[in-house]
Formats: structure tokens, sequence, C-alpha cells
């Protein structure tokens, strides 16, 4: 199976609502998660201008969107993800 | 005016170690009516605040003279009665070099005590002629020489003060005699032969980090070099922002027209349009991803144009240019759209005026001031402050 892609987004309301702090989310991946997800950084994923969605910073795990990202909750995801495909 | 001609007037200068003022001063003036390009180089006697009080005096009142055209000697002993007179060696307190450029037209060079000045047609240097030498009748001992040449596209300009030509003195058997003219002749039409079409920006950054590294990165004397570069214009393109109606997408993207050194997109919709319209992706280095980082980090669409995040990043290059901040002390993405502006003359403005809700959240921890004012702002620095032309067009 491929790696996890996710995708931060970089925009101007993600990175002041919190993006800033997923930038170093590679260096900050628990041991059991290193190595099995590709990170890439995107302008804007144009979900802030969405009423409906939660709230920035977004990130999408897989293509999937996830609302107020934190590292935990990426990591969260992760392991969720992976223990229903393992790589 | 003539569109195809720019006058690029570039400096850059390292402060003696330990000083708290830089010795020599730069003045420049563009007399757009006129057609001419103004400058003035002085190197105020010993160094400190002192010195640089000195130079200021001196290239304010050469500035002023050359642009009433009032009669070269008369100027420069009007500027040296002014100038308080060394009590040991009788000489007044400051040298300097003055340029008067009419484009089209002749270009007067005058210098007292300062090195003399490097023309370059390409790499090849062009030797100073029609030279003469006057005397004042009130400092028989202070020689000034003054020439008349002609500038033609492509041309340059290089002016120094002894602490390029001079460095390296007495550091051992290679610069015995310091770098000297040649050296700096040298070294210059060298960087000329590496990169044809270097700006005055850079070539004035290379030449004084090389006098400076020469002297073992101890600055012992005041180091400027001025560069004056005849060229035509180098046109940079920034984009920001959607297009009010979406209709106009394309043809707004269409201006990302310059190649990747001379386009800047600002703004991670505008990104978007532009990824769509090029059908390439935007690449953000991930090695750049700092944590904390106080701007997203910039990236780009290869070949088409550096990339970065919208408002915050134009505020702060705004801030920068305004108040004249050290490029190296700014974040990356401020930086590297500073340097690029400082490398071009024509900057053109292409704005999309559509509002971003997004940033009218009231959540967001800081107010964002709307695209529009900022561009302004920083087109304005960009022509007062730094001699750039500017545009901007709205869509
Ligand atoms: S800024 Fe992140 S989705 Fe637009």
């Amino acid at each position: 199976m491929k790696k996890l892609q996710l995708e931060i987004c970089c925009g101007t309301s993600c990175f002041m609502l919190g993006a800033d702090k997923l930038l170093n989310i590679e260096n900050d991946m628990p041991t059991e998660l290193r190595g099995k997800v590709e990170i890439r950084a995107l302008p804007c994923l144009e979900l802030c201008n969405d009423s409906k969605l939660g709230g920035a910073p977004y990130v999408k795990l897989n293509g999937e969107i996830i609302e107020k990202a934190t590292c935990e909750k990426i990591f969260d995801r992760m392991r969720e993800l992976l223990d229903a495909s393992p790589l | 005016m003539n569109h195809d001609f720019f006058v690029e007037m570039e400096s850059f200068q390292f402060t003696k170690t330990g000083q708290a003022a830089c010795g020599d001063d730069i003045q420049m003036e563009v007399l757009k009516n006129e057609n001419r390009y103004l400058a003035v180089l002085s190197d105020g006697l010993g160094s400190g605040v002192k010195a640089h009080v000195l130079a200021n005096m001196t290239t304010t009142m050469a500035l002023r003279f050359l642009r009433s055209n009032m009669d070269m000697l008369q100027s420069i002993e009007t500027i040296m009665d002014s100038l308080p007179v060394c009590e040991v060696r009788k000489i007044s307190y400051a040298t300097f070099s003055m340029v008067d450029i009419r484009l089209g037209g002749i270009t007067r060079i005058v210098e007292m005590g300062n090195p003399q000045y490097i023309q370059l047609r390409g790499d090849e240097e062009v030797p100073p002629i029609s030279h003469k030498t006057v005397t004042s009748s009130h400092w028989p001992d202070r020689q000034v020489e003054c020439y008349e040449i002609k500038l033609e596209l492509g041309d340059r300009l290089i002016i120094c003060s002894d602490g390029v030509t001079q460095s390296g003195l007495g550091e051992g058997s290679a610069y015995k005699f310091g770098w000297c003219r040649s050296g700096e002749l040298a070294f210059a039409q060298e960087a000329i032969r590496q990169k044809a079409d270097i700006s005055s920006y850079a070539l004035a950054r290379t030449i004084s980090y090389k006098a400076l590294n020469i002297s073992k990165n101890v600055c012992k004397d005041d180091i400027s070099c001025l560069v004056i570069y005849l060229r035509t214009p180098r046109v940079m393109r920034v984009l920001t922002g959607p297009p009010y109606y979406k209709e106009n997408d394309a043809e707004f993207a269409a201006q990302a027209s310059l190649g990747e050194e001379h386009t800047l997109v600002c703004g991670g919709t505008t990104a978007n349009i532009i990824e769509r319209a090029v059908q390439k992706k935007v690449q953000i280095d991930l090695a750049s991803l700092k944590a904390g980082a106080s701007l997203p980090p910039a990236g780009r669409i290869p070949g088409v144009a550096l990339v970065t995040e919208g408002i915050l990043t134009l505020t702060r290059v705004c801030r920068a240019l305004e108040d004249h901040e050290p490029l190296d002390t700014l974040p990356a993405p401020a930086r590297a759209i500073i340097d690029m502006m400082m490398q071009h003359d024509r900057i053109e403005f292409i704005v999309g005026t559509k509002v971003n809700e997004a940033h009218q959240d009231p959540t967001l921890p800081q107010d964002l001031e709307l695209r529009r004012g900022m561009i302004k702002r920083i087109s304005t620095a960009l022509n007062s402050l730094y001699r750039k032309e500017t545009k901007v067009n709205y869509y």
C-alpha cells in the first residue's frame, strides 16, 4: 500500500490559526508513525471560505479533511488509518 | 523619457568595524523631467559619527549644486570652503565623487580625492579620457578631476571610496598596496563575465564583500561602492489576489508570463488560479518548513513564479521597505521578495480585488489590511525610496 498522504495548508487563515505549529510535524512524529506518511505543504486548500466546516487550520489526510488540525489529531487519525490497512 | 532605458543606481556599504556610523555617504536622485540622474559619494576624513556628518554635509551640498546646474568649480569651492579643515594636513575634511548623467547627452564626473571611477562596456573597460584637472585659487593643493564621457546602453560606472581600493593594504605579499583600482576592475570584469546582466544592486554587493574579504573580514576603513548601470528595464510582475469576477481568472493568470525569475505570486488562492492555468503544481520545499516561523513558507511553480502567502507576507515586506530593514534580518519569504524587487527596475502589480471572506473572520488573531491598500504602500515605497518605476493594474 502507498504511504499516507498528508497535505498541510499554509494559507493565511490556516497559518494564523495554528498551521505554523504543524510545519514541524515530521520531526514531532512518534516513532511508530515515521516513514509512513508523505507530507506536502499547499498554498490554500480553499476550505477557509466554507462556513459549513469547523474551522482552520485545515489539513487533508488521504484526501479527508481534518478541521482545527493539531499534530495530535493528525497522529490519531493516522493510527486509525494504519490500523485499518497497515502499510 | 525614453522608456527603453533604465538607469539603475545602487550602492552598498560596510561601516568600519567598531564604529557606530559609516564615515562615507552616498546620495542619489532622479530628475525625471530633465532626464537626469545624479549621484554623489563622499568619504569623510577619519571614521565614525564625525566623518559621517562631514560626508553627509558634502553629499547634500553637492547634490543641491548638481541639481541647480551650478558651475562646477564654484560648487566645489563652496563645498570645500564650508568644510572644516584638518589642522595637520591643511586639507578639507571630505573627499567626493559626483556624477551627473544626462540620458542621450553628456555625463559629467567630478572627483576630488576619491579613487578614479571605472567605466565598463560589457566586460571591457572604457578608460577615462577627456580629462581636465582644475585647481581652485582657494585650495591650490587640492586637485579636482573633471571628466565628460558618453554612456551607452549596457554601460556601467563603478565609484567607490578608498576603503575598497585600499582594502588588504599591508596584509602581506598579495596586497602590499591594497586591492587597488586594478584589482577591483579585474574583479568587476570577471563578475560581468560570469553574469552578463548582473544588476548594480548585486555588483555593488559582491565588490563590497570582496573588499571586506580581502581585509580578512575586518573592516578597517568604511567601504562604499556605488554602481550605475544603463540597461533595458528589467520588468517584474507581482500577481496577487483573485480577480473580482471569476471569468477574468484566465486573463489574470496569463500575466504570469515573464518566467520564474521575474514573477511573484502572492496569496494561496492566487497560487491556485495560476496552478490551474499553467497546469503545474506549487512546490514548497519541506526543508524550509519550520514550526514557529513568522511567515508561511515560500514555494515555486517551476519555471513560472516564486510563490508566497499573501497579506501577512506583503505586510512584512512593506514594513521592511519603508524602514530600510537589513535583508538578512528578515524572514526568508520576505527576503526573497525584496531581493527579487531590488533586481528589477520596473515592477508591475496585477491586483485582483476580490475580498477574501475568510479574512474578515473575527476569530483571526490580527486585523488584516486589505490588499489594495497594502500594494499601494509598497508601490509608493519602491518608487520614492528605491527609485523603481511601478504600475498597478486592478482586476
Ligand atoms: S487558508 Fe487554509 S484553506 Fe485557505
